[in-house]
């Protein structure tokens, strides 16, 4: 019977422990949401009423290099290509790097601009990257360039890109999302607000499927048809709207997309540029500026512009989105191991006092607290220490508090934006926000621990990911609507 | 065969292109051209004056008519102004033989006596046809062709300001298309063939200098002249701008009174 007892002891105490856990991230969780509500109403005034037709001509704007890293991209790349070239920005580059790219890339860009070996680029060596191939150019588009080198990943395609890059911003952008015209100006204005200490900024990610693109624009927005990009359309609200304007409030931001984000060269040359063989760079390079900025002792800001939209296509199938969820599960694991030191310690300020404490408890840990929650679960069930009233009232409690949360995103996307227009799409927002408990969390869970695994088995590969064409997305989409 | 036989064309839209297209490729050295409106007239006038115009035996001609403004084309290969004038008023008197109430109104010309025969210049004369007030027969004179209204296609993604330029040039007697995207823009060019593109750079498609290089690659006789008119301040674009040939740069905010001004000078 001793053992009984002791088991119920252990069951008792880490009830409590849980209790205190769901209680804790709870409150950091409204806390957040707290904060953005407290500037929505900022960033809706901004964005409304802001010019940014005039400063988009203006010689005043420091000018900026887009990196646009391409691996196997050559179904999409010259529509995206040609939409970034056609930015609202007085002065920019777009730097395409063709990371080795097993399909035609290189060559359906070298025949649709027309461009041409440069006999001798002049590439900087700021940071370490492999060496590359080639340049290819054409005066007819001035602002184009197109790096070619051996396969190297992401983060070492990027890094050649910003060996290149001849401007003194630097923004990153997936060659699979779509910036609106707008977007980089109402970056580079938050920017020029405090360019001292400004060293990045991340944008607003959204779901592109289910909309209707035309030219690089989106005519129609609506939300995705299939289940599980509206599954993400409901993650990427609360994570950006509700979670991000939160944490970049308080200068806690510990990750810009690496969809699209703008970024000082010069910080990023002195934290060496971004580290290559893992994924989760993007957020590598933030924790790495948050750690520069602070062992210097330099004033400095992160900030979050959440007007400034680059639309992405969603994974739609399970392979492909599991796929994607575990490698960030395995590089926010990665990340968390190599800056542990950060946690706790008063020196690194917000980030090491919350930031970096709840992305290793709350984020990183989640799943095995959760694991650890149903086996105890079903313990005090076995030993009958509870009863099903009190299991309810528990997962009541459990789900409401995360509906709240994303009725409380789904609020300020309506306050500050105003996007969807049809009812119907908000009650279908809404249904999917509640549905999302039922499976979709839980399989959540199952990727990053799978994540962890892999992390733990060294696999580093980047896994598959699936190009659709824009153009595809056009033929679905009037179907749809009707 | 004195006479070449006729055809009704169906090709209404196009009609003042087709007329222009067929006087330029006319083997003759001078062409006559007559427009005959008729606000009363009866549904067979065209077969009427082509009556007329066969009982003369070694007389070519062709005629179109467009429908929708009642109004007939006449075109003479060969003929000097003297011989389209008489033919003019052959016209005008046999056609009040067999309807007395009939009151044609008449604008004629020879080309190139009366300068060249540009599609502005058709759609003048079958304006100065409709329009005139009496029953006299006009010669459409080498003053007249020169102010032939030019046409300006305005591009711009903002519809406030494509409306206001509209309106503005309407009202000075310019013809203007619109366009809202680089892509709208290159093939409105193609098809209207406009004698001026006033442009933003900022658009969606295709934009910036790429987008000025396009419209002077396209496949018209004639490319238009270009004026800039756009938020893009940055010396370095402006300068590239003028390089690659456009006729002037204006940027916003500008002044209504200036742009009119260099508009005109450009047309000069």
């Amino acid at each position: 019977m001793g053992g009984i007892t002791l088991l119920r002891d252990i069951l008792l105490i880490y009830g409590l422990f849980a209790i205190y856990y769901v209680m804790t991230v709870n409150v950091l969780y409204f806390s957040v949401l707290a904060f953005s509500f407290r500037n929505i109403m900022t960033v809706f005034r901004r964005s409304a009423y802001s010019k940014f037709n005039t400063l988009s001509g203006s010689e005043l704007v420091p000018a900026v290099s887009l990196l646009v890293p391409a691996y196997n991209e050559e179904v999409t790349v010259i529509e995206n290509v040609k939409c970034l070239l056609t930015l609202n920005y007085p002065n920019y580059e777009v730097i395409v790097i063709n990371d080795g790219s097993k399909d035609d890339t290189l060559g359906v860009l070298v025949k649709e601009f027309g461009l041409e070996k440069i006999p001798n680029p002049e590439m900087r060596n700021a940071i370490d990257c492999q060496a590359i191939t080639g340049v290819y150019h054409n005066p007819q588009y001035p602002h184009l360039y197109v790096i070619d080198k051996p396969n190297g990943g992401k983060a070492d395609s990027l890094n050649a890109g910003i060996n290149l890059s001849h401007y003194p911003l630097i923004s990153s952008i997936d060659a699979d999302s779509l910036l609106e015209k707008d977007a980089l100006i109402r970056m580079a204005r938050q920017y020029m607000e405090n360019p001292e200490e400004t060293v990045a900024i991340g944008g607003d990610v959204r779901i592109a499927n289910g909309c209707l693109i035309e030219n690089g624009q989106v005519k129609d927005f609506s939300l995705p048809n299939k289940m599980w990009p509206m599954f993400q359309a409901i993650e990427y609200l609360k994570a950006f709207l509700g979670g991000r304007i939160g944490w970049s409030s308080i200068n806690g931001l510990i990750i810009v997309s690496g969809a699209f984000g703008l970024f000082r060269k010069d910080y990023v040359i002195a934290v060496g540029g971004y580290r290559g063989g893992y994924p989760g760079e993007d957020m590598n390079i933030i924790i790495k500026l948050h750690r520069y900025m602070l062992e210097n002792k330099l004033k400095y800001r992160i900030a979050f512009c959440p007007e400034a939209v680059c639309w992405t296509q969603a994974p739609d199938t399970y392979h492909i989105l599991s796929n994607q969820r575990k490698r960030w599960g395995r590089g926010n694991l990665k990340n968390m191991i190599e800056n542990y030191d950060m946690a706790f310690n008063p020196r690194y300020k917000v980030m090491g006092l919350l930031t970096m404490p709840y992305n290793i408890i709350f984020e990183a840990l989640n799943p095995y607290f959760k694991l650890t929650g149903l086996v105890a679960l079903a313990g005090y069930v076995a030993l009958d220490m509870t009863q099903w009233k009190i299991l309810l009232v528990f997962g009541l409690i459990n789900f409401l508090s995360g509906y709240l949360f994303s009725i409380g995103a789904l609020l300020l996307e309506e306050l500050a934006f105003k996007r969807f227009t049809k009812i119907s799409d908000l009650l279908k927002m809404l249904f999917y926000g509640a549905f999302k408990f039922f499976g979709y969390s839980q399989l959540g869970t199952l990727w990053r621990i799978q994540g962890h695994i892999q992390y733990l088995q060294n696999n580093n590969s980047w896994g598959a990911m699936t190009r659709q064409s824009w153009k595809e997305e056009k033929s679905e989409a009037p179907s749809s609507a009707a | 065969m004195p006479n070449s036989a006729t055809l009704q064309r169906g090709i209404q839209e196009n009609l003042y292109q087709h007329i222009e297209e067929w006087v330029k490729g006319t083997k003759h050295d001078v062409c006559g051209v007559i427009f005959l409106y008729t606000e009363n007239g009866p549904a067979n006038l065209d077969a009427q004056v082509r009556g007329i115009l066969e009982a003369q035996p070694d007389l070519s001609f062709e005629v179109w008519t467009d429908d929708e403004n009642n109004t007939l084309a006449v075109i003479l290969p060969g003929r000097t102004l003297d011989a389209v004038h008489f033919e003019g008023l052959l016209l005008k008197q046999r056609l009040q033989d067999i309807k007395a109430d009939l009151d044609p109104r008449i604008t004629l010309a020879s080309f190139p006596e009366q300068g060249e025969a540009t599609e502005a210049v058709m759609k003048q004369m079958a304006e100065s046809a409709r329009r005139s007030l009496s029953g006299d027969i006009h010669i459409f004179t080498r003053e007249e062709a020169k102010t032939a209204r030019s046409s300006i296609l305005i591009v711009d993604n903002d519809p406030t300001i494509r409306e206001f330029l509209q309106i503005r040039f309407k009202m000075q007697g310019y013809e203007t298309y619109e366009a809202n995207d680089g892509l709208t823009a290159l093939n409105l060019i193609e098809k209207m063939k406009p004698d001026l593109v006033l442009t933003e750079l900022n658009l969606y498609g295709i934009d910036g200098l790429p987008y000025i290089h396009h419209i002077q690659k396209l496949n018209v006789n004639k490319s238009p002249k270009i004026v800039v008119l756009t938020e893009q301040k940055v010396e370095q674009t402006i300068s590239q701008c003028f390089q690659s040939g456009v006729e002037d740069y204006i940027t916003k905010p500008f002044s209504p009174v200036e742009l009119d001004a260099r508009i005109r000078r450009c047309f000069n």
